[in-house]
């Protein structure tokens, strides 16, 4: 059903706030972005030379940005893979009745209210290599992990922060999501006699698809953008280069190396790369979501 | 229709995430851009001093915004410093310190707020910043607000000539730190070692350290804190260039000179040590302190600045002894390098509040607050008249340790080499050669081939570091 504005200057005006935003925070600072990318400028930005496409040309050349692109992956992979499938098992687990039921999803929902920082710092004191607590509790068992200086441990700790960090998102719309089925269609399954996993799998995990969906683009835009606050607190991208996220290293060659001509490319390269991702999702995963009739 | 919608949604949450960090406008309204430039130094050679301010210029009575990154007690200390200047200053003038984050942080933001007209007056630069803020044409050198009430004479020797262009001082020398070698007494005992004797060569390094391992007196024998810049440390003590243009002093340097005979032969070394578990590696930073407090090796090569904390920590648990970095043989005698960091004047501000920021500078120089510093921080004491007055009161007898970091780079030789080297983008140089480092005693990777990679990354960022920043 469609309405009709009484003028035609109206929507218009009732849209504007969101296409200000959108024009100061986005359009201005990308266009700026892009433009920046084809130059070099010395350290106060007082000299800008124009070299095309040479800055795309060298971070590409480096193996750097590569590994950066290839770590990125392994995170994003990790979060989304290992981060949805938790968050639907404990939404599942948490969606039964039982003592304290509600004071237990508060809880579950927490971690989200934190900074990524915070969630660094938390997961940095609880592994940290010589005092942390589940560093210790792991050495007891014969369990190594030191972050600061394994490639692989730190790569593992960053991952496993972020998922936790994003726990507490997923659960809250896999709860909603669960809880907003249809209980005639489990009720005849019941009655049909299929068991839990069946009814699960074939009923449970079907009708969420649009929530799942929904998530696994969210979960992977958070991949690729939020790990930074956390690495920034822990790792700062190394040991080496293990968790140099695209983000970061971003982060690094524009503020830090002061290198805007480098980190403006990178910033292009990655949202196009995400906007293409998201668009493969739609094109793709996208036409196995059900939303219902 | 729902999915439209929130394609829309998902490609907005994108575009704003994708947004970078608002940066100052681009190049046209830098206020740069429209004064008149100084004399290109087209030459590579030192280049012309600028002018001394005048005589007839007086400090004005104004606040002095002071950006540092001295977090905790360190931060603390300077405090007290801003509110001890601004009860007695006779100029009324009001210093106002803010803590900026880190170093990286604090250079960050002091160029962009040069960009947007509103630089600090002072700002305190790591010393891997200093080529940077030479080639930012957003600074002050000190020495041309100095009308011949400092005597940089006085200072010791070495800071000041590492942060000397052409031999004029650009920037106030504040916490100076070196590298050194901490050793714990009680594993030397219990490994059959002389607790007094420790290693001064890379051999008894390497014997010392097996024995260490195997007699079962810790897991480990060595680990280094910040292992790039004892890389750059060795090259120093052996008086071996680091990079070309006697090591950027006497223009920009655009090689490096890491994978020479030199730079092969230490990391070799270091990797025949991390081979027998003599060698520990313990990260980039400060990550080596805590095992090594906590005994999991017997010595730690660090920064000077860690004395403090260290001798805190190990207080009780074990007696620390410290000693000078050990040496390969056969090389020539350099010195080691000094760290830390360096108050910067910034550009933008007139004659009379540049020097309300050098009285500044001139207070934190003074005698008594040149001990204090030193006492609470553990940072090198600046001038050679602190020095003296610490060593009438008896400190360095009460605590020996420091007196270890301060001789360290008394005792060397005066060349380009042994000064420390400066390179633009060092951080990102830093970062390469560490990379390269854990690859050869880590990864155990060939350490010429690593040296050569690393090398040739290096000089492709000085290159066109060079090409914006000449």
């Amino acid at each position: 059903m469609q309405t009709r504005f009484p003028n035609k200057f109206l929507p218009y005006l009732l849209l504007s706030p969101s296409i200000i935003i959108v024009l100061i925070f986005f359009v201005i600072p990308s266009v700026q972005s892009i433009q920046q990318s084809l130059y070099r400028s010395n350290i106060s930005g007082t000299r800008q030379i124009f070299v095309g496409l040479r800055n795309y040309e060298q971070i590409f050349s480096t193996t750097e940005y590569l590994n950066s692109i290839q770590v990125t992956f392994l995170f994003a992979f990790f979060v989304v893979g290992v981060g949805l499938a938790l968050s639907l098992f404990i939404a599942l687990v948490a969606n039964q009745r039982y003592a304290g039921f509600t004071i237990y999803r508060t809880l579950l929902i927490w971690p989200y209210a934190l900074s990524p920082n915070i969630a660094g710092v938390i997961w940095g004191l609880m592994l940290e290599p010589t005092i942390g607590m589940l560093t210790n509790a792991m050495q007891f068992i014969g369990i190594h992990f030191n972050w600061r200086t394994d490639a692989a441990s730190a790569l593992l700790f960053i991952a496993m922060a972020a998922t936790w960090k994003m726990l507490g998102y997923n659960i809250i719309f896999f709860l909603a999501g669960i809880q907003g089925l249809p209980t005639e269609i489990l009720e005849a399954a019941e009655v049909d006699g299929a068991n839990a996993w069946t009814k699960f799998w074939r009923i449970t995990f079907p009708l969420l698809s649009p929530t799942t969906f929904f998530l696994f683009v969210m979960n992977t835009l958070y991949a690729f953008f939020e790990g930074f606050g956390l690495i920034h607190v822990t790792t700062n991208g190394g040991p080496g280069y293990a968790t140099d996220l695209m983000v970061y290293k971003l982060y690094r060659d524009g503020f830090i190396a002061m290198n805007t001509g480098f980190a403006s490319a990178q910033s292009v390269v990655l949202l196009l790369l995400v906007a293409s991702l998201t668009f493969l999702q739609f094109r793709y995963a996208g036409r196995y979501v059900y939303y219902g009739g | 229709m729902k999915q439209a919608l929130m394609v829309l949604l998902v490609l907005l949450v994108v575009m704003v995430a994708c947004a970078p960090a608002p940066t100052p406008a681009p190049a046209a309204t830098a206020p740069a851009a429209t004064k008149p430039a100084a004399p290109a130094p087209s030459a590579p050679t030192a280049p012309t001093p600028l002018p001394v301010v005048g005589a007839d210029v007086k400090p004005a009575a104004t606040e002095v915004l002071f950006w540092h990154a001295m977090s905790g007690s360190r931060g603390d200390v300077i405090k007290s410093f801003a509110d001890e200047f601004n009860k007695t200053n006779k100029y009324g003038i009001t210093v106002k310190p803010e803590y900026t984050g880190t170093y990286a942080e604090t250079v960050t933001k002091a160029l962009a707020a040069f960009k947007a007209g509103k630089p600090p007056h002072i700002v305190q630069v790591y010393e891997v910043g200093t080529q940077t803020m030479r080639d930012s044409k957003a600074i002050v050198p000190i020495y041309t607000l100095n009308r011949g009430d400092v005597d940089f004479g006085d200072v010791v020797q070495p800071i000041v000539k590492y942060y000397s262009v052409g031999g004029q001082v650009v920037c106030m020398p504040f916490n100076s730190s070196t590298a050194m070698l901490y050793y714990n007494k009680d594993a030397f005992k219990k490994a059959g070692l002389d607790p007094n004797k420790p290693p001064t060569t890379f051999d008894e390094m390497y014997e010392y350290g097996k024995k260490i391992v195997s007699s079962g007196a810790a897991k480990g024998g060595v680990s280094f804190g910040w292992p790039a810049w004892i890389f750059e440390q060795m090259f120093a003590t052996h008086n071996q260039l680091y990079a070309n243009n006697d090591n950027g002093r006497s223009g920009l340097a655009t090689e490096v000179y890491i994978n020479s005979p030199f730079g092969v032969k230490v990391l070799t070394e270091w990797q025949k040590w991390a081979k027998e578990k003599v060698l520990v590696y313990g990260g980039r930073e400060y990550d080596a302190n805590a095992p090594f407090i906590a005994g999991e090796f017997a010595m730690l090569v660090q920064s000077t600045s860690s004395l403090g904390g260290i001798q805190n920590s190990a207080k009780g648990k074990f007696e620390l002894g410290t000693t000078f970095l050990p040496r390969l043989p056969g090389y020539p005698v350099g010195n080691s390098v000094v760290g830390g960091g360096c108050l910067w004047v910034m550009k933008g501000h007139s004659d009379a509040e540049n020097l309300a920021a050098w009285e500044f500078l001139k207070f934190i120089n003074q005698l008594e607050n040149q001990i204090t510093w030193h006492k609470k921080t553990g940072y090198f004491p600046a001038t050679n008249r602190a020095v003296t007055a610490l060593l009438n009161e008896g400190w360095f007898a009460q605590q020996p340790n420091y007196i270890t970091a301060f001789l360290e780079i008394l005792l060397g030789v005066d060349t380009p080499a042994a000064r420390g080297v400066l390179l633009g983008n060092f951080v990102e140089i830093r970062d390469v050669v560490g990379a390269a480092i854990e690859d050869a005693v880590v990864n155990m990777k060939d350490p010429k081939t690593v040296l050569d990679e690393a090398a040739k990354k290096t000089n492709q960022i000085l290159k066109d570091y060079a090409e914006v920043n000449k």
